[in-house]
């Protein structure tokens, strides 16, 4: 019962979690603090300064989703960018990631 | 001596089954209260209720409704399925889908975390649409996996539905499971975008949920299923070298149990029915079982009395002393 592409998994990330998946992918939701061409910084679900690298969209909502590769504890190298509102429950969010790295991994990755 | 009453094993039987019912975890949300649910676990948002409409009148509102094995009191549950009806709709990473083993049963459905599942909901981001006469396909990337799906066309609501699809959207698609040349796909009944997307983070958090509710009845079941069987082992290993052991793993009954006194009583229980302490004529003191589960005297003397009331354990050479009964 093979034959089903769930070979890039996106590992959900806050900041703190960032570190543990460098060089993978991973996802997380940022709150846009500044956007520059070529990069987006943000704050994370856990209050982290993060880095976006990459086109993001426009206009860009106050919180956007990324998905890309990690590069290092506090950048990612951003490949789908989602505008994902200007409300958006950040604390539900980190609590979901916290989950999905720890005994319930095995649901995500 | 205490004799085994008649009146205890019957008694016995009806506190194993309703010991399963009682524990077993509340019921998932009815389709009608995952909006209400939604809004209280993720805020504001407030799913677009289009497509239930639908939804029912095409499914008989039983087979939408989350039912659990709690609510079939006469189901026996057992270590691979837990209930014989398929739940409703199942909320699934794409990841625990491809997981998901076929029930081998003439319904053909799949069963995920030892439930049947027939219908599943996920949500995730539309890829490599493809538009075809009788049908609309697509892949859904929910950062798990991808999973095709299909919608079959076949009134204009459906192609509408379809059309605001783009690459790289946040959908939500219900569908029906499928299997279909050894790959697994779905049959999507529903294909909506999502436009408040705490709807994410709760997709997610639901099939969490819907994972530990199962998993804790699993291993209710598995529990079950394996003190029945290491009762009717112990008569003939008797006095043979017993390098058998009750299966069930005593942390795992505390960690699932919701409550907490019979699972404590399960852990003496189990302790005293260890072959090594059945073959002790003079059986167990009470102080013993205190030191090796480690908790006060008091609290084993109560989930012995509640034993010895099942049933379950008496007392041999005087009040501080137990022994398991056997052949049960």
């Amino acid at each position: 019962m093979q034959d089903m592409d769930i070979s890039s998994p996106a590992a959900f990330v806050n900041g703190g979690l960032l570190r543990m998946h460098v060089g993978r992918k991973v996802r997380t939701v940022l709150q846009v603090t500044r956007s520059d061409i070529g990069s987006v910084m943000g704050k994370s679900t856990d209050g982290c300064q993060l880095v976006a690298k990459g086109s993001p969209p426009v206009p860009l909502t106050s919180y956007v989703e990324v998905i890309g590769v990690a590069e290092n504890e506090n950048t990612i190298r951003a490949e789908l960018w989602t505008n994902f509102g200007d409300t958006f429950d950040a604390s539900n969010y980190d609590k979901l990631c916290q989950l999905a790295n720890g005994e319930l991994k095995h649901l995500f990755l | 001596m205490r004799e085994l009453e008649p009146g205890g094993s019957c008694h016995l039987r009806g506190a194993w089954s309703s010991g399963v019912i009682t524990q077993a975890p509340t019921a998932v949300p009815s389709r009608s209260s995952i909006g209400s649910a939604r809004s209280t676990v993720c805020g504001s948002h407030k799913p677009d209720h289009l497509e239930v409409t639908r939804v029912s009148t095409m499914f008989s509102s039983s087979q939408l409704d989350g039912l659990t094995p709690s609510q079939f009191p006469n189901s026996t549950p057992s270590p691979a399925r837990l209930s014989r009806n398929t739940q409703g709709l199942v909320p699934a990473t794409v990841k625990m889908i491809s997981e998901a083993s076929q029930s081998g049963d003439e319904k053909s459905n799949f069963i995920v975390d030892g439930v049947d599942v027939a219908n599943v909901t996920a949500v995730g981001m539309a890829f490599n649409k493809n538009s075809r006469p009788s049908d609309i396909r697509f892949q859904l990337d929910d950062g798990t996996g991808r999973i095709e799906c299909i919608r079959w066309i076949t009134e204009k609501i459906d192609t509408r539905e379809m059309d605001a699809l783009e690459d790289g959207t946040y959908v939500r698609v219900n569908g029906h499971l499928q299997s279909y040349q050894g790959k697994k796909q779905l049959s999507a009944f529903s294909v909506r975008l999502v436009t408040n997307f705490d709807e994410v983070t709760c997709h997610f958090i639901e099939c969490i949920h819907f994972h530990l509710q199962n998993s804790k009845a699993q291993s209710q079941g598995a529990a079950l299923a394996s003190q029945k069987a290491d009762s009717s082992f112990s008569t003939p290993v008797r006095g043979a070298s017993s390098g058998h052991q009750p299966a069930l793993p005593n942390d795992f009954s505390m960690q699932y149990n919701s409550d907490g006194l019979k699972s404590f009583d399960k852990m003496v229980l189990n302790y005293l029915q260890q072959p090594s302490n059945i073959d002790r004529e003079m059986g167990v003191h009470v102080d013993e079982l205190s030191q090796q589960l480690k908790v006060p005297v008091a609290k084993i003397k109560d989930a012995i009395e509640f034993l010895e009331r099942e049933g379950l354990v008496y007392s041999s050479i005087d009040d501080y002393h137990y022994k398991a009964v056997e052949g049960l």
